[in-house]
C-alpha cells in the first residue's frame, strides 16, 4: 500500500520539528527513513497511525486521508499497519504471549484462549516460543525487541513501520532483525518504513532511503545513491565524521 | 488543520489544559459504566488501583489527619477563648467543621501530592516511553485502560480515607481539646449542630475532591513530553492543579451547599 506524507509540518512548543516534508513511499517498498537523532524520523511516522496529528499538511495510506481521522475511524488503519516501537513497548504485567495476543483480543475480539494460542504460532515465527510465559522484565532487549516484532505482525498488516529496530541489538540480533524485514517486503508484500541509523541495514536491505535534516527531505533516492551522494551533509552522515557542516 | 499545542506556561497552554481536563472528564464519565461490563483484566486493574489509592495512602494520610485534627482543635480553642465565656461549644463546632468541610478539603490536599504525584509519574513514564502509543496501536484506550480504573479508585477509595482521616482528626482534636483546654470529649460527639445534610455535603466533597484529583493528574500525565524531564514537568503540574482544583471545587461545592444543604 503506497504511503504520501503531503507539505507536513508539525512544530512542539517553539521547536519547528517538521517544516513541509513530502514523501511518497511505493507499494511493498523497503524504505529508510535516516537524518540525526532528535530531526523527526519517529515524529514523521507516527503521522501515519494517528499517533500524532500533523499542524498542516496531508497523510495517505493508499488513497485515504488518515491525518483527520478520529480515534474510531482509526481502528481499521491501526490495524492494516502495524508499529514496532524504538522501546519495545511490552506491558510487564503480561507475559510475553498475552502482549502478542493482546491485538487479537482487541482488534479482532478474539476469546483468550484462541488468542494466547496464536500468539504461540506467532512467537515461533521469532524463535521465540520458550519465552511465551515469560514476563518482558525477565528478557534482554534483543529479545524484548523480537517479542515486540511478533506482536506487531500479528494481524497480518499491509504496512509495518519500525523504529529504530536494531538500536540496542549485538549485531547477530540486528541482522537477524533486518533479514525478517526483508522477508517481509520481498515475500509477503508488506511495506516496510524504517527509521535507522544503521548504515548496515540501510546499505543491505533498503530499496530507498530519504534523509531528514532541519525540518525537510534533505536527499531522497537509493542507497548506492546515497552512498555516492556529493552533497556535503549526506557524506558528512554516511562516512559518520564528527566534524562538518551537518547541524545536530 | 490539527491544532498546535501551545508553548508550556503561556495563558493559551492554561486554556488549553483546561479543556483538555474537560474533555477527559466527559470521556471517563461516558466509560466509567461500560454497558457490557467490566472484563477480568478491567476489574483486576480496578483492584490494583483502589490497593495503591487506598492501602497505601492510609499511614500517610492518618499521621497527617492526626496532626491536622489537633492543630485545627488547638487553634479553635485558643481563639474561641479569647472571646467566648466558656469552651463548651468549641468540641460541637470542630465536629461541624470537620464533617461539613474540614476533613474533605483540608485533607484532599496531601491526597492530592501522594496520588496526584503518582498518577502523573505513571501515566506519564508511560507517554514518553511509548507505551500509550502502543496501547492505542493494539486499540487498546488509553482513557479505558489507564484513567478510568484510577478515576474509579480515587472517587471510592478517596472518599474512604478522608472518612478515616476525618474520624483519626476529630479523635486527635479530641485529645488536644481535653489535654489543652479541659473540653469534655463528650461535647466533640455532640450532634447538636449536625444534620444529614452536613454529613452529605462532606461525602461529596470528599468523592469530588477524589475524582478531581485523578482527572487533573492523569490529564497532565498524557500530555507529558520530554522524557525524564517532561514527566517531572507533568507531575509536578498535577499536584498544583489538583490542589487548585480543590480549592475552587470548594467554593463551588461549599456555595451549592450553603444553599441546597443548609447548616443548622
Amino acid at each position: 500500500m503506497a504511503i504520501r506524507f503531503v507539505d507536513v509540518h508539525k512544530r512542539f512548543g517553539t521547536k519547528e520539528v517538521l517544516a513541509g516534508v513530502t514523501l511518497r513511499i511505493e507499494d511493498g517498498e523497503c524504505f529508510f527513513i535516516v537524518g540525526a537523532s532528535g530531526v523527526g524520523k519517529s515524529v514523521l511516522i507516527k503521522h501515519l497511525v494517528g499517533l500524532l496529528r500533523p499542524d498542516a499538511g496531508d497523510v495517505f495510506l493508499g488513497d485515504q486521508e488518515v491525518s483527520r481521522l478520529s480515534e474510531d475511524a482509526l481502528r481499521p488503519v491501526r490495524k492494516r499497519c502495524a508499529m514496532v516501537f524504538q522501546s519495545s513497548t511490552l506491558f510487564d504485567s503480561m507475559t510475553c504471549a498475552e502482549n502478542v495476543a493482546l491485538p487479537l483480543r482487541k482488534h479482532r475480539r478474539m476469546a483468550m484462549p484462541d488468542a494466547l494460542a496464536e500468539a504461540r504460532r506467532r512467537l515461533e515465527a521469532v524463535r521465540m516460543e520458550r519465552f511465551a510465559d515469560a514476563l518482558p522484565a525477565a528478557l534482554g532487549d534483543g529479545l524484548r525487541k523480537r517479542v515486540a516484532i511478533a506482536r506487531a505482525l500479528t494481524l497480518e498488516p499491509e504496512v509495518v513501520l519500525f523504529d529504530e529496530p536494531t538500536t540496542s541489538l549485538d549485531p547477530v540480533s540486528a541482522r537477524r532483525t533486518d533479514q525478517l524485514i526483508a522477508t517481509l517486503c520481498a515475500q509477503e508484500g508488506v511495506t516496510a518504513v524504517v527509521v535507522s541509523h544503521d548504515l548496515t541495514s540501510i546499505f543491505g536491505i533498503a530499496d530507498r532511503v530519504a534523509m531528514l535534516y532541519k525540518g525537510g527531505v534533505r536527499f531522497l533516492g537509493t542507497p548506492e545513491e546515497f552512498r555516492a551522494s556529493d552533497d556535503p551533509v549526506v557524506r558528512q552522515f554516511v562516512r559518520g565524521e564528527a566534524e562538518g557542516p551537518m547541524e545536530v | 488543520m490539527a491544532e498546535a499545542i501551545p508553548t508550556p506556561g503561556s495563558s493559551a497552554a492554561l486554556r488549553w489544559q483546561l479543556r483538555q481536563t474537560v474533555e477527559l472528564t466527559a470521556r471517563t464519565l461516558e466509560m466509567t459504566f461500560p454497558r457490557q461490563g467490566r472484563s477480568a483484566a478491567a476489574r483486576r486493574a480496578l483492584a490494583t488501583q483502589m490497593h495503591s489509592v487506598g492501602n497505601r495512602s492510609m499511614p500517610f494520610m492518618v499521621v497527617t489527619m492526626a496532626f491536622i485534627g489537633a492543630i485545627i482543635s488547638f487553634q479553635t480553642a485558643l481563639q474561641s477563648q479569647e472571646i467566648l465565656p466558656d469552651l463548651s461549644q468549641v468540641g460541637a463546632t470542630f465536629t461541624k467543621l470537620l464533617v461539613r468541610d474540614l476533613a474533605a478539603s483540608v485533607g484532599a490536599l496531601p491526597l492530592a501530592t501522594r496520588v496526584g504525584a503518582g498518577i502523573a509519574a505513571e501515566i506519564g513514564s508511560m507517554v514518553v516511553t511509548e507505551q500509550v502509543d502502543a496501547l492505542r496501536m493494539n486499540n487498546a484506550d488509553p482513557v479505558e485502560t489507564l484513567v478510568v480504573p484510577r478515576f474509579v479508585a480515587c472517587v471510592v477509595m478517596g472518599t474512604v480515607v478522608l472518612v478515616i482521616g476525618g474520624f483519626v482528626a476529630f479523635g486527635a482534636g479530641v485529645v488536644v481539646g481535653q489535654l489543652a483546654f479541659g473540653i469534655e470529649a463528650r461535647t466533640f460527639a455532640s450532634t447538636a449542630l449536625l444534620n444529614g445534610g452536613d454529613v452529605a455535603l462532606g461525602l461529596a466533597k470528599c468523592a469530588t475532591y477524589g475524582g478531581a484529583i485523578a482527572l487533573v493528574s492523569s490529564e497532565r500525565g498524557l500530555s507529558a513530553f520530554g522524557g525524564s524531564e517532561g514527566v517531572g514537568r507533568a507531575t509536578t503540574e498535577a499536584v498544583v492543579g489538583s490542589c487548585f482544583a480543590i480549592i475552587v471545587l470548594n467554593v463551588l461545592l461549599s456555595t451549592a451547599g450553603y444553599f441546597l444543604l443548609p447548616a443548622l
